[in-house]
């Protein structure tokens, strides 16, 4: 039933001094839609693939506002993201209401990682099983964080997480450089394009199955999605796959 | 004889009665400090174009006795905020521990050192902290006067809520953080009180005790409202506020001629514990009723 | 390893016939695969620093700090599992900050040394949690000023309170090492992660206990230790981070804070040369090193 002995539980090392159920957890994230995030001098934005169950199902969320200044994107257990999101919001409240000021995106994450660290340490809990990328700007200017289940947090200037997130990870490497520098639009290109890397072959982006998150130094952060985004969608890949077509050729292929 | 062990050591019920527990007062309620014992009285302060002055003296009363003549009421928390603690004397002493420890968490967040330096009022400054505040070269993004404020007042609004108050009326003096949406906003001058019911006030001016009686009507006439502030420069803030330390040393019987006075801008706080009511003139006084030889 | 598969590995707080835990050992493992972390005590002061490193291109270069301040006057560096790291150092801030409470002083280094080896020992203790995958270095300035009377009215009394000694001295700089077990040393020179052993050698080298070795002198062994330690592992990038704590006279005026980018600078750029020396010829670093 299991691959060796010492995958049982968190509480349990390796003889190479690993902890295979934090692993283990690492696997949910991968199991997520992918997202990808990324920041400017001046923005941070948040780009995401939706999922839906079914034809007839909404599609699943994958950006959190969380605070007016930032936001969340997850990838694996949505409930997990949930537990967090809800605690980030109350921390991040907290923060305004006892200090009169926005928490500091740093604190916020730092803060999750460490309880994510409870819950490999102690048995008969689980690590989470979902990764975030926490964006937004604070006092400090515009930030990316990546957190993991094993409760590692980690400041990036681009990141991808997710099923065949990699393909955006090239993407996000290859094109470093341009992002330091970039526009708000040009950012959103960027993301846009890299979510686009991490699709496979008969999948495309569309207004509803995309999520866009910008905050900025001068703008609080907001999720776009559906008309919203058609604009940047058309910009980016220069197609006409606005909303009605794809939904007409989906709808043929049930007929048929 | 009673030989159980809670008995051991006490005095013999059948020599010296029955214990009288009425002392005890059993099925009273539970109290709190319900007056201040060792207090300061006046702070007072005055936003001006690039800054905010806050002075206090360095008297501490027992009651009517002048118990204290050195205690320092003005404790800078960083480069953009000073307090001035009216009231007990023993809750400015914790509420100076509360926030040195609040400085030290502050400066966790704010990377190894490269943050603030927070100071702690003589009080109980040992000379390492003394030294800290020598040092000020972070700006950084630490607290504000704002933050500080707001900090303070759901701290002391929660103590009267618990029925435990801490008897104090704090000025707190600096800069604020600017409003990010604004382009090129900078900090601006922040006065704020907060007293002992978690009441919290701005205004251009601001004095405490006595102060708010003696010295708040010359303040105000220096400093009517907002758009003054923006007028009046250092210079003439600083001797308004000298000649209200003047005015309250005067007329306010538990006031000291030493006091402590701080003035804060973008360039940090400058703050002077030793200053003197320099000038004074007690000829006034001959034609007050009550004072020396009593005519008619 | 020979209980390997004997099933006295499986859970922490059993002992295996011969007497070891398992799991405590296999937490060490953790910490063996981790950057390179080295603590050195000079004669006035305290030099952390780690080996970071890069993971990921997409990393922000500069951020990421792991070296932690834990109360204003000590600092924490840690090798292993950087969420436990961080457990570690959020411990260590509540120790400091409860010491501070009850004590109305900072804690001295060997007293926050002594409560985290607790602290750490007890996750050894129990099949409900697993040990620390850390071993963690704590450098520290105890002030060598007499605390003042808590509370003290106005300049206090002149003598201070409780047996004290004409001329005694106080405080001083302090190094400690914790490990997964909850065994700690105080140290003149400690290294810990995987380029130990190279460390360690460089360390033995310098002569620490003599007390010799000023502050700045340190900040230039540390990063040159660390590039000594990197070279096994030269394919991969790092970045440096130190950290430093020296008394109220001396540079960081009795506070842990960051060695400055310009000294840090020089620090590397020496590093880098005493390694191109290495390799043309073996003699001048030591000679280099035998000036100090």
């Amino acid at each position: 039933m299991f691959r060796n002995n010492y995958d049982n539980d968190s509480v349990t090392f390796s003889p190479q001094g690993r902890i295979f159920q934090v692993e283990y957890a690492q696997e949910a994230v991968k199991q997520g839609s992918v997202v990808v995030g990324i920041v400017s001098k001046t923005h941070a934005v948040l780009a995401a693939l939706k999922r839906n169950a079914e034809e007839l199902s909404s599609y699943q969320k994958k950006i959190i506002p969380i605070d007016s200044h930032y936001g969340v994107a997850l990838a694996g257990l949505a409930s997990d993201a949930r537990v967090l999101s809800n605690f980030m919001k109350q921390q991040s409240l907290a923060s305004r209401l006892t200090y009169d000021r926005p928490i500091l995106l740093s604190e916020i994450t730092h803060r999750i990682g460490d309880r994510a660290q409870t819950n490999t340490q102690h048995y008969g809990k689980r690590p989470y099983g979902v990764g975030l990328l926490i964006a937004g700007v604070d006092a400090k200017g515009p930030h990316l964080f990546e957190f993991q289940p094993s409760g590692v947090t980690q400041e990036m200037v681009a990141c991808g997480i997710g099923a065949r997130s990699q393909m955006a990870r090239t993407y996000l490497e290859r094109n470093l450089e341009q992002f330091e520098g970039a526009s708000r639009e040009e950012l959103v290109k960027h993301a846009l394009k890299a979510l686009k890397e991490s699709l496979s072959q008969d999948k495309e982006l569309t207004v509803d199955n995309t999520s866009v998150g910008v905050g900025g130094v001068k703008e609080d952060f907001r999720l776009y999605e559906g008309q919203e985004i058609s604009g940047w969608l058309e910009t980016t890949f220069e197609n006409t796959n606005t909303a009605p077509e794809p939904e007409a050729g989906e709808g043929m292929e049930v007929d048929s | 004889m009673n030989h159980l062990p809670q008995a051991w050591g006490r005095p013999r019920d059948d020599i010296y009665g029955a214990y009288n527990h009425s002392h005890l007062a059993p099925g009273q309620p539970t109290t709190h400090t319900k007056s201040p014992i060792v207090t300061g009285t006046s702070v007072i302060a005055l936003k001006f174009r690039d800054g905010v002055v806050i002075a206090a003296d360095n008297l501490a009363s027992y009651g009517s006795l002048a118990r204290f003549t050195d205690v320092k009421r003005l404790r800078k928390f960083n480069d953009k905020a000073v307090l001035g603690f009216g009231g007990d004397v023993s809750d400015m002493q914790y509420l100076d521990r509360h926030l040195n420890a609040l400085a030290v968490r502050e400066n966790y967040s704010s990377g190894s050192g490269a943050g603030e330096k927070a100071s702690s009022t003589s009080a109980e400054a040992s000379e390492e902290e003394r030294a800290e505040s020598l040092d000020n070269e972070g700006a950084g993004t630490g607290m504000a006067a704002n933050n500080l404020h707001k900090y303070l007042q759901k701290l002391l609004y929660r103590r009267r809520s618990d029925f435990n108050p801490l008897w104090n009326h704090i000025l707190i003096a600096g800069l604020s953080t600017p409003d990010p949406k604004v382009p090129d906003a900078t900090p601006q001058p922040f006065l704020k009180s907060v007293d002992l019911l978690g009441t919290a006030f701005g205004a251009p001016s601001l004095a405490t005790g006595f102060g708010a009686h003696l010295a708040q009507p010359i303040l105000r006439r220096v400093v009517p409202d907002e758009e003054a502030v923006k007028k009046i420069d250092e210079k003439t803030a600083v001797e308004a506020v000298r000649e209200c330390m003047k005015v309250l040393w005067y007329r306010d019987a538990r006031s000291l001629d030493r006091y402590s006075l701080a003035i804060v801008t973008g360039e940090g706080v400058r703050l002077s514990e030793d200053e003197r009511v320099e000038g004074q003139s007690w000829e006034f006084a001959e034609g007050i009723r009550g004072y020396g030889t009593q005519v008619v | 390893m020979t209980s390997i598969g004997t099933g006295y590995d499986l859970s922490n707080s059993v002992f295996s016939p011969d007497g070891r835990n398992f799991q405590v050992e296999y937490a060490s493992k953790a910490v063996e695969s981790g950057g390179t972390a080295i603590g050195i005590r000079c004669k006035d002061g305290v030099v952390l620093a780690l080996e970071k490193l890069v993971t990921s291109k997409l990393l922000k270069p500069g951020a990421n700090k792991r070296i932690s301040t834990v109360d204003r006057n000590m600092g924490v560096v840690s090798s292993g599992l950087t969420p436990d790291g961080r457990h570690f150092v959020s411990r260590a801030r509540d120790e400091a900050a409860q010491w501070r409470s009850l004590y109305k002083a900072p804690i001295p280094t060997a007293a926050l040394a002594n409560r985290m080896g607790s602290y750490v020992q007890a996750y050894t203790l129990y099949s409900s949690v697993r040990p620390f995958g850390v071993t963690a270095i704590i450098g520290g300035w105890d002030s060598e000023v007499e605390v003042p009377v808590d509370g003290q009215v106005g300049a206090g009394p002149a003598v201070g309170a409780g047996g004290k000694e004409e001329g005694e001295k106080h405080g001083g700089p302090y190094l400690y090492m914790i490990e997964p077990s909850g065994l700690y040393w105080g140290y003149y020179g400690a290294a810990t992660g995987k380029g130990r052993q190279a460390a360690k050698s460089e360390l033995e080298k310098l002569d620490l206990a003599a007390g010799n070795l000023t502050l700045e002198e340190g900040v230039k062994e540390a990063a040159r230790i660390i590039y000594v330690a990197h070279e096994d592992s030269k394919d991969k990038e790092f970045e440096l981070e130190m950290t430093w704590v020296s008394s109220l006279s001396g540079p960081t005026k009795g506070r842990h804070e960051e060695v400055p980018k310009k000294l840090r600078e020089e620090a590397e750029r020496l590093a880098k040369k005493s390694l191109e020396g290495d390799d043309d010829e073996d003699d001048k670093p030591e000679a280099e090193k035998m000036e100090e």
